[in-house]
C-alpha cells in the first residue's frame, strides 16, 4: 500500500469536515474519492498532501508515518480545480520549477521538461505564459508540473470541475492515458459521479465526512452497501417498507408483501426499512411473472429525453417512481402498473440511513 | 495601441452614465489643480535655481535624499515579512497588530514625533545610552530616519498586505508541494505575485517619508530636512521663499516615482 489513510478526523474550529477516515490505495492505482460538495474530500486531500494537519489520524507514505511531515518532504504532486500555474514564468518554466528542489539539473532537466510537455502534447507552448494558453492547455501544463518531478502519489482535487462538458471529457480519458503511461499511482477528487465511475479504478465513496463505501465502480453501482451510496451512484427509487418477517425477509412495498430473496443481514420484524431500485429496472404494465411485483399508481409527469422517457408515476402509498421507458409513453393522470424485480432491490435498514 | 482606441470608444460611449459621478469628481480634481497651478505660477517670478544653490538648501536637499531612501529601505525590510503574516495567519489578538499598524496614520505627526521622544529621546535610559556611546538618536540624520519610518512605514505594509491577500493560497501550497520550503516559497512565489502592490507601498511610503515634516520637526529640527527647511525659509521669508524647495521636493518625488514605475514594470496579466 503506497498511500494510506488510518482514522483521519478533522476538525475547522468546532465544524468536523471528516470523520474516522481510513482507505488505503495500492500502487499504480487509480482511485476516485467521490462525494457531494462539502463532504471533506478536499479536507482529505490536504491532508496526504501536508497543508491540513489532521486532528487525529495518521497518514502513511510509502509505509512511512507522514503526518507531522511538511509538504515538501512527502514527493506528493498536487492539482487543484482553480490553476496554480504561475503567471510570472512560462510554461517550461513552471514545469521545470519542481524539478529544482530533486536536484535535477542543467540538460536533464531541459530533457525532462520536454519529457513531460511531451506526454501532455505542448512541447510547443514551452516558451508560451499560463495566460496565453485555453483552458485545457493549462489543465495540462499544470498537470506536466506535477508530475515532472515523478512523485510517488499524485493527488487531483476537482481537476476538470470547471471545464466545459465536451473539453472534460477529452481531457479525462487523456488523464486516465497519461496515468496508464506514467503508472503514477492517483487519487482523484471529484463530486461527479460519472467521471468518477469513468475513471477510476476504485471508489471511495463520502459523505458527511465519513467514508460510505469503498470498491469498484460497478460493485457499488450493483450491490450498494448504503442507502447513501444507491441514491448517489446513478438514479434510485426509494421506497418506505415495513419488515413483515425475517429469514427469509419479507417486506410490504405499495402495500403488497414481498420476499426478498438474498439480502442476509438481519432486520426485525416491524422495523421500517428503505428499498432501492434503479429507474431501469423497473418496468410499466410489462411483465407480472417471474419475481416480479406489480404495483398500481398514476402517471404524474412524462418527460421526453429524447432516447427514452421518464416517467413519474404516484404509488397508492404517496410515494413516487420514476421509470425509465423505452415504448410509447402513457399519458398523465393515466393509472398503469409499475413492474419491480424483487430480486433486483436492495434493502437497507433504519441504522444504515442513518448515518 | 488598437487597446487603446477599445478603451477610449468604451469610455466614450459610458460616459452619460457616469456624469453625475464624474461631475463630482471633476470638482475634487479641480481643488487639487488650483492650489497646485498657483503655486507654480510663482515660480516665474523666482529664480529657483538660485534659490535651490544656497548652501542651507544644499544641505537640507543632501539630508532627504539620505534619509528618505533608508526609511523606505527599513519600511519595507520590516514591513513587507509583517505585511506576508497579516495576510496569511489569523491569529489571537491580530486585530491589535493590525490597530498597531495604522496607529501612525491615525495618530497626527506632531504627536508621533512626541512618542518617539518620549521613548528614545535625549533623556530616556535608550536615548541616554545612544547619545553617550556617540550615535545620538534625536536632533540627528538618524532621528530624522526614526520619525520618518514610524510615519510612513504603514503604507508599505498596508499595500503589500492587499497584496498578498490577493494571491491565492494553493499558489504557495502547489510550491509546497513541489518540493520548496516556506521561505523558497515566499521567495519564489509570493513576492514576485506581490511586486506590484509592494512597489506601489515602497512609492508611497518613500512620497511620505520624504514629504514628512511633523514627526521630524520634534524628534530631529537639526539637522534640516527640504520640508523642515521649507518652514524655516517660510517663517523668515514667507511664500516666495519656500517656491525654490517646495518645486525641488516635488521634482524629486515624481522623479522616483516614475523611475519605480519604469523599472519596477510588472506584467499587468495577472491571471488568476
Amino acid at each position: 500500500m503506497i498511500l494510506e489513510l488510518d482514522g483521519i478526523s478533522h476538525r475547522y474550529g468546532e465544524e468536523v469536515a471528516v470523520r474516522d477516515v481510513s482507505f488505503g490505495v495500492e500502487p499504480g492505482e487509480l482511485v476516485a474519492v467521490l462525494g457531494p460538495s462539502g463532504c471533506g474530500k478536499t479536507t482529505i486531500v490536504q491532508s496526504i498532501a501536508g497543508h491540513v494537519h489532521p486532528t487525529s489520524g495518521r497518514v502513511l507514505l510509502r509505509g512511512e508515518d507522514v503526518t507531522g511531515d511538511s509538504p515538501e518532504s512527502r514527493q506528493i504532486g498536487l492539482m487543484f480545480q482553480r490553476s496554480t500555474l504561475y503567471p510570472h514564468m512560462t510554461v517550461g518554466e513552471n514545469v521545470a520549477y519542481g524539478l529544482v528542489p530533486r536536484n535535477i539539473d542543467g540538460g536533464e532537466r531541459r530533457e525532462t521538461v520536454a519529457t513531460f510537455l511531451d506526454l501532455v502534447d505542448l512541447e510547443d507552448q514551452r516558451e508560451s505564459y499560463p495566460h496565453e494558453l485555453s483552458g485545457g492547455q493549462r489543465r495540462r501544463a499544470e498537470l506536466a508540473r506535477a508530475l515532472a518531478p515523478q512523485p510517488d502519489v499524485l493527488l487531483l482535487d476537482e481537476p476538470l470541475s470547471g471545464l466545459d462538458r465536451a473539453l472534460r471529457e477529452r481531457l479525462q480519458q487523456e488523464f486516465v492515458r497519461i496515468q496508464r503511461e506514467t503508472g503514477v499511482t492517483t487519487l482523484f477528487v471529484t463530486h461527479d459521479q460519472e467521471e468518477a465511475m469513468t475513471m477510476a479504478d476504485r471508489l471511495v465513496v463520502m459523505a458527511d465526512g465519513t467514508v460510505s463505501g469503498i470498491g469498484t465502480p460497478r460493485a457499488l453501482y450493483d450491490s450498494p452497501p448504503t442507502a447513501f451510496i444507491a441514491s448517489f451512484l446513478g438514479r434510485s427509487n426509494s421506497l418506505e417498507s415495513t419488515v413483515v418477517g425475517a429469514d427469509p425477509l419479507r417486506i410490504t412495498l405499495g402495500g403488497r408483501n414481498v420476499t426478498v430473496a438474498d439480502y442476509s443481514p438481519g432486520c426485525a420484524k416491524g422495523e421500517t426499512v428503505s428499498c432501492h431500485i434503479r429507474p431501469d429496472q423497473v418496468w410499466l404494465n410489462g411483465d407480472r411473472g417471474n419475481g416480479r411485483l406489480s404495483i398500481p399508481g398514476e402517471v404524474v409527469q412524462v418527460t421526453d429525453i429524447g432516447r427514452r422517457f421518464d416517467v413519474t408515476v404516484r404509488l397508492e402509498s404517496d410515494e413516487e417512481v420514476l421509470v425509465e421507458h423505452g415504448g410509447d409513453p402513457p399519458s398523465v393522470g393515466e393509472v398503469v402498473d409499475v413492474s419491480v424485480p424483487t430480486n433486483d432491490l436492495t434493502v437497507f435498514g433504519e441504522q444504515v440511513e442513518d448515518q | 495601441m488598437s487597446a487603446d482606441i477599445r478603451s477610449q470608444t468604451r469610455t466614450a460611449s459610458r460616459t452619460p452614465d457616469l456624469i453625475v459621478p464624474a461631475l463630482l469628481g471633476g470638482l475634487i480634481l479641480l481643488y487639487f489643480v488650483v492650489p497646485f497651478a498657483a503655486f507654480v505660477s510663482r515660480a516665474g517670478t523666482q529664480n529657483v535655481l538660485a534659490g535651490l544653490s544656497t548652501p542651507e538648501a544644499q544641505m537640507a536637499i543632501r539630508n532627504s535624499l539620505l534619509t528618505a531612501p533608508i526609511s523606505t529601505a527599513i519600511a519595507t525590510i520590516f514591513g513587507v515579512p509583517l505585511a506576508y503574516v497579516l495576510a496569511r495567519r489569523s491569529f489571537l489578538g491580530k486585530p491589535i497588530v493590525e490597530a498597531v499598524v495604522i496607529l501612525p496614520l491615525i495618530v497626527p505627526p506632531v504627536v508621533g514625533g512626541a512618542m518617539i521622544l518620549t521613548a528614545v529621546g535625549r533623556f530616556t535610559p535608550i536615548g541616554s545610552v545612544a547619545a553617550a556611546a556617540g550615535i545620538p538618536l534625536t536632533d540627528s540624520l538618524i532621528g530624522v530616519i526614526l520619525a520618518q519610518t514610524f510615519v510612513a512605514a504603514p503604507f508599505v505594509i498596508i499595500t503589500a498586505r492587499a497584496g498578498f491577500g490577493a494571491i491565492d493560497e494553493r499558489l504557495e501550497q502547489s510550491s509546497r508541494s513541489l518540493g520548496y520550503g516556506p521561505l523558497w516559497t515566499f521567495w519564489n512565489i509570493s513576492l514576485p505575485l506581490a511586486r506590484g502592490a509592494i512597489l506601489a507601498g515602497i512609492v508611497l511610503t518613500f512620497a511620505r517619508a520624504i514629504g514628512e515634516f511633523g514627526a521630524t520637526m520634534m524628534v530631529a529640527y537639526n539637522p534640516r530636512t527640504m520640508p523642515t527647511r521649507i518652514w524655516v525659509d517660510f517663517i523668515t521669508g514667507g511664500i516666495e521663499a519656500v517656491v525654490p524647495l517646495a518645486l525641488a521636493l516635488l521634482a524629486i518625488t515624481l522623479a522616483v516615482i516614475a523611475a519605480i514605475h519604469r523599472f519596477g514594470r510588472v506584467p499587468t496579466v495577472i491571471e488568476r
